[in-house]
């Protein structure tokens, strides 16, 4: 099992710089949220979703697909129950309520598609340089890129300890679902110790290898705005202003008669 | 709270900090898959990982709780809403360190785990509030963002932190305490006493905390049952409970836990030399 959304394509997308795209992946949580029309943010999710065809890395929604129709259909549940409207569906529910969880439910799976497009277009050492070069401490951003590295370690240390116990006679497949995360429990205290036993002689590789030596640091990774950074954010910016002046100004987009 | 910054000058820490992301992050992302609140809330063995990490590595397993559950959200639920979640597990984790000198004297054994009975009351009681604290930020934060109704993530957020802390925390802690001990990775061991704020008002601070979560939790659930405010009305009307909380935090110290911690080993050095 890989957990790692990263696809290296060599787009374009892929090659701008790691600030630009952590400006657009928050302006996309923005653009997200100033609708509230399903109709509006359809739109909004066409412009994502192009976004990603463009970066060749849609084929990573087969990754997440489970989630965002479960998030449609617990979201138009969830707000038909607690929101409410002025026009009845059936029974207790409006339909402006079951309207709102739509919308909701787009815009959640708009942010997660968002968050899955970055994921896949950016390398976890540009992570970390964008967040450096964007002013977070240094030793945040190792600390954040360093666990981001470690996961899938960690996920295949698992993996060995599981399939070390089922040579022991564990069985781990049988049993309904709750049975079968009780007997994975007992395996989360190896993996703990496997991993934290290791802290004081990384801790001392870092130090030998002068980690907080000096508050000036070099990096092997250069990373630099550029002319298509610039259209690109440029292009964003007035897409942005464009909806939220439609919603503020036109008052377009919005959901009348719901209530929560 | 001085600690949670003055521990970034340590190595050790630094290195724990990204450890106990990685293992919180490892552990909830196989879960994805089980969602109760799809993008919001998910089945979570891991969030048994934040209270053993903050009583064990302190401020260090704090931020790794927070960075954790971020990077795991990075796997298929980064939103708006991870913000939340970036805080409140913050708070699970920092609260249970923070709190855990409240429940004992000075010349008590305060060590963090659960050898005696009173030490077990007393981790049940801040994994309780932890989890209700947790669960008032995260449920908060949506709620205000209009992403999912108040009541039932507070409910499923402080059932499933507090289920998965309370019945498999103590077994956890018991087997990993010694360990971490061995390796000499206890927080309190690795920072100083000048590095940790003193508790000066450590009861007030402790009684702030409960008030916050406990309340943010009543007084939720009453407005939500009642229909007495919902979405932003009840983000407003709950903004006090979370500053308690934060309030609380900052009051409750724990400098004595560092200095007691120092005080036992200068003390096992000087047996060693006889």
């Amino acid at each position: 099992m890989d957990p790692s959304l990263y696809l290296d394509r060599g787009t374009w997308v892929h090659r701008l710089d790691p600030r630009t795209k952590m400006f657009l992946l928050i302006g996309s949580f923005v653009l997200a949220f100033v609708f509230l029309n399903p109709l509006y943010l359809l739109g909004v999710l066409a412009v994502v979703l192009l976004f990603g065809y463009l970066a060749g890395v849609l084929v990573n929604l087969r990754r997440i697909w489970f989630i965002l129709v479960a998030i449609a259909i617990v979201s138009a549940i969830l707000w038909s129950i607690f929101g409410s409207g002025r026009t009845p569906l059936f029974l207790f529910v409006e339909r402006e309520a079951v309207t709102y969880g739509i919308g909701v439910a787009l815009r959640i799976d708009i942010t997660i598609i968002a968050g899955m497009i970055f994921l896949s277009t950016t390398r976890n050492e540009e992570v970390a340089i964008g967040l450096v070069r964007l002013g977070i401490p240094y030793r945040f951003a190792f600390a954040v890129s360093t666990a981001l590295r470690l996961v899938p370690t960690i996920v295949a240390t698992g993996l060995t300890i599981s399939q070390a116990q089922r040579s022991r006679g564990l069985d781990l497949e049988s049993g309904n679902f709750i049975e079968r995360i009780r007997k994975h429990l007992p395996l989360l205290v190896p993996v703990f110790v496997t991993t934290v036993r290791s802290t004081n002689v990384f801790s001392m590789a870092l130090e030998s290898k002068g980690f907080g030596a000096s508050p000036e640091r070099t990096y092997f990774l250069q990373i630099a705005m550029g002319r298509r950074d610039v259209l690109v954010l440029v292009v964003f910016v007035l897409l942005l202003a464009g909806c939220i002046a439609l919603r503020v100004v036109g008052g377009y987009g919005g959901l009348e008669g719901f209530t929560r | 709270m001085k600690e949670v910054l003055t521990m970034w000058r340590h190595t050790q820490m630094v290195v724990l900090v990204a450890l106990s992301a990685a293992i919180y992050a490892a552990v909830l992302i196989p879960f994805k898959g089980f969602p109760i609140i799809p993008g919001a809330v998910e089945i979570r063995p891991a969030n048994v990982f934040p209270v053993i990490f903050g009583l064990l590595f302190g401020p260090a397993g704090a931020w790794g709780a927070a960075i954790g559950n971020l990077i795991g959200d990075f796997f298929g639920t980064l939103s708006p809403g991870s913000i939340g979640g970036f805080v409140g597990n913050f708070f699970l984790a920092l609260l249970p360190y923070k709190m855990w000198g409240a429940y004992f004297r000075r010349d008590e054994n305060v060590e963090q785990n659960v050898s005696s009975g009173k030490k077990l009351a007393v981790y049940i009681a801040v994994a309780a509030v932890a989890s209700m604290a947790c669960a008032v930020i995260i449920a908060w934060w949506v709620a205000v963002l209009g992403i999912f109704p108040f009541l039932a993530t507070l409910v499923l957020i402080v059932s499933n932190n507090a289920i998965m802390a309370i019945v498999l925390g103590p077994v956890l802690l018991l087997a990993l305490y010694p360990r971490v001990k061995q390796w000499g990775l206890l927080w309190t061991e690795i920072m100083n006493p000048e590095e940790v704020p003193a508790s000066r008002l450590q009861r007030v601070g402790n009684v702030l905390v409960w008030v916050g979560s406990l309340g943010g939790v009543a007084v939720g659930v009453i407005l939500s049952l009642t229909g007495v405010a919902s979405g932003v009305g009840i983000g407003l009307a709950l903004l006090p409970f979370p500053i308690l909380i934060l309030v609380g935090s900052f009051i409750l110290g724990g400098r004595e836990q560092v200095e007691a911690a120092h005080e036992m080993i200068a003390g096992e050095g000087q047996e060693s030399e006889a």
